[in-house]
């Protein structure tokens, strides 16, 4: 049986002196595609952080593909939102690309023929080939979100973690790559952080909540849980989706 | 009166003057670049400023203690250098006192110079060229320290831009990437440190901030990859210090501070212009 992608066992973690994360003890398998929701404030951003190995928690074990957290080897690609980068940075689509293939740099600096077959593969696959030449702050929201996919997607992650990637989009961006996550599905584990839970129930097939301490659960159970007031807030129905879309206070 | 251009044939101090203000428009150029895209620019003042306790500290050795062997412009390169470390260490430990920190280095270095300087027997000529910069000061020695510095920022900047610009972008991602982020903030604080020892020589403590900042930010308004920015910024540099150099020449001014009056009227002038 194969060793599961991300496994965290009893991990605690505090920022001075609050705790963040309590006791979180989960696993996920190998090509699975989790979604991660919970309140703001409610350690979502800290667990991908934990996960990635920028942050030491206070005690617990920390397994990622096999490594220990701290220790980890290539394999992980991580998306962030497209807004929390400074749109006047000098970096054209095509070189923030390449920069996914930093392990893969020798000693001068300069990247191989393959390095950049691979950013111009990635491109294509996004259907940002075009804009390969372009500044990245004159990119539209949806198409940063995808030149910051394709960046994350150059390196043939293991592990794809994702941000919020349709927080800033529109419609048809977030149906393009929720698309796209839908055709990963199973190449490689993804967990997504999201705030939109109608969708975070169509695209995953599990889902972990974090609110300090950790649930995991079934997007069929998600209803049933959200009904039981795990957050606190009323439910609020959108026009378009069959599932309800929760605000986080 | 000659022209500024028949003055270069007969005048070697004038021609080295150019040479030297050329040598580190490059520097500047290049360097200045990844201070204004990383908003070092605070830090880079600091250092700079702190650069005037190496300088009273080696010129009291000189003149108070008789060390010969000893020179302000080294001295100036150990408390830059030393500078950049602190401040690095300071950013990667306590990031949330950081600009306190700075701005108590700032005045520290400054106060640590001026003791020594008070100390320092004789009219310190030296110190006035540091302070506010003398281009026609520079000695054949020091046109080989510029370019021997040039080549070492060339050579490194070839081999560690795209890690540069890893992390002035993104440091998250280059530290998932396997890249020493730490490390190479420091160096680049390091190289921000040279560059700006190099500037000193142009245009004085004071005015140095204007020669790294002010073209890299120009180049910044044209521009949509680093690498153009750094070549834009290089050609401004030059520039600047040309035109500088010549009005200085003309109107008889002091050469810095023409250089630095040049390059901000022009950035005053490209403001509207935002990309």
């Amino acid at each position: 049986m194969e060793k599961p992608a991300v496994i965290l066992e009893n991990v605690f973690f505090s920022y001075q002196n609050t705790p963040v994360l309590k006791d979180v003890t989960f696993q996920i398998a190998s090509g699975e595609f989790i979604g991660i929701i919970g309140p703001n404030g409610g350690g979502k951003t800290t667990l991908l952080k934990i996960i990635m190995g920028f942050l030491k928690p206070a005690s617990g074990k920390i397994e990622i593909l096999g490594h220990p957290a701290s220790s980890m080897e290539a394999g992980v690609a991580y998306v962030p939102q497209s807004m929390r980068f400074d749109r006047q940075f000098p970096i054209s689509v095509l070189e923030l690309v390449l920069s996914g293939r930093l392990a893969h740099l020798p000693w001068h600096g300069q990247y191989s023929l393959e390095d950049k077959r691979a950013a111009q593969k990635s491109l294509e696959s996004l259907g940002i080939a075009h804009l390969q030449h372009q500044a990245f702050g004159m990119l539209s929201g949806g198409q940063a979100q995808r030149a910051l996919i394709a960046r994350a997607l150059v390196s043939n992650p293991k592990l794809l973690l994702l941000d919020e990637p349709t927080a800033s989009v529109d419609s048809q961006a977030e149906a393009d790559i929720y698309a796209l996550l839908n055709q990963l599905r199973g190449k490689m584990t993804i967990l997504m952080v999201t705030h939109d839970l109608a969708a975070a129930v169509d695209q995953v097939q599990r889902l972990i909540c974090v609110q300090g301490s950790v649930i995991s659960i079934l997007p069929s159970e998600v209803c049933e849980h959200f009904a039981l007031g795990l957050y606190h807030t009323p439910l609020q129905q959108t026009k378009h989706t069959k599932l309800p879309v929760i605000n986080f206070p | 009166m000659i022209s500024f251009f028949e003055a270069l044939y007969i005048n070697p101090l004038l021609l080295s003057a150019v040479i030297a203000g050329l040598a580190a428009s490059v520097v500047s150029g290049i360097i200045g670049s990844y201070v204004v895209v990383k908003r070092i620019v605070f830090i880079s003042g600091s250092i700079s400023h702190s650069v005037l306790s190496g300088i009273g500290f080696c010129l009291w050795l000189e003149r108070a203690k008789g060390v010969t062997w000893i020179s302000p412009l080294f001295g100036a390169l150990a408390a830059a250098i030393i500078s950049a470390l602190f401040i690095g260490w300071i950013h990667l430990h306590y990031r949330q006192r950081e600009d306190s920190v700075i701005a108590a280095l700032w005045s520290v270095g400054m106060a640590i110079g001026i003791l020594f300087i008070s100390q320092t027997p004789g009219f310190n000529v030296e110190l006035t060229n540091f302070l506010i910069g003398n281009i026609l000061w520079v000695t054949p020695v020091d046109l080989y320290v510029l370019f021997g510095l040039d080549l070492f920022i060339l050579v490194t900047v070839f081999c560690l831009h795209k890690r540069f610009l890893a992390i002035c972008f993104d440091e998250e991602q280059a530290q998932l990437q396997g890249v020493p982020v730490n490390s190479l903030y420091l160096l680049l604080l390091v190289l921000t440190a040279v560059s700006i020892v190099l500037l000193i020589q142009v245009v004085g403590i004071i005015l140095v901030m204007t020669m790294l900042t002010i073209p890299a930010a120009i180049a910044n308004l044209f521009t949509k990859s680093l690498s153009s920015m750094m070549a834009i910024a290089v050609a401004l540099s030059c520039l600047f210090c040309l035109g500088g150099m010549l009005t200085s020449y003309h109107l008889d001014w002091p050469a810095g501070a023409t250089i630095a009056l040049v390059a901000g009227l022009v950035y005053v002038a490209f403001l509207p212009f935002k990309r």
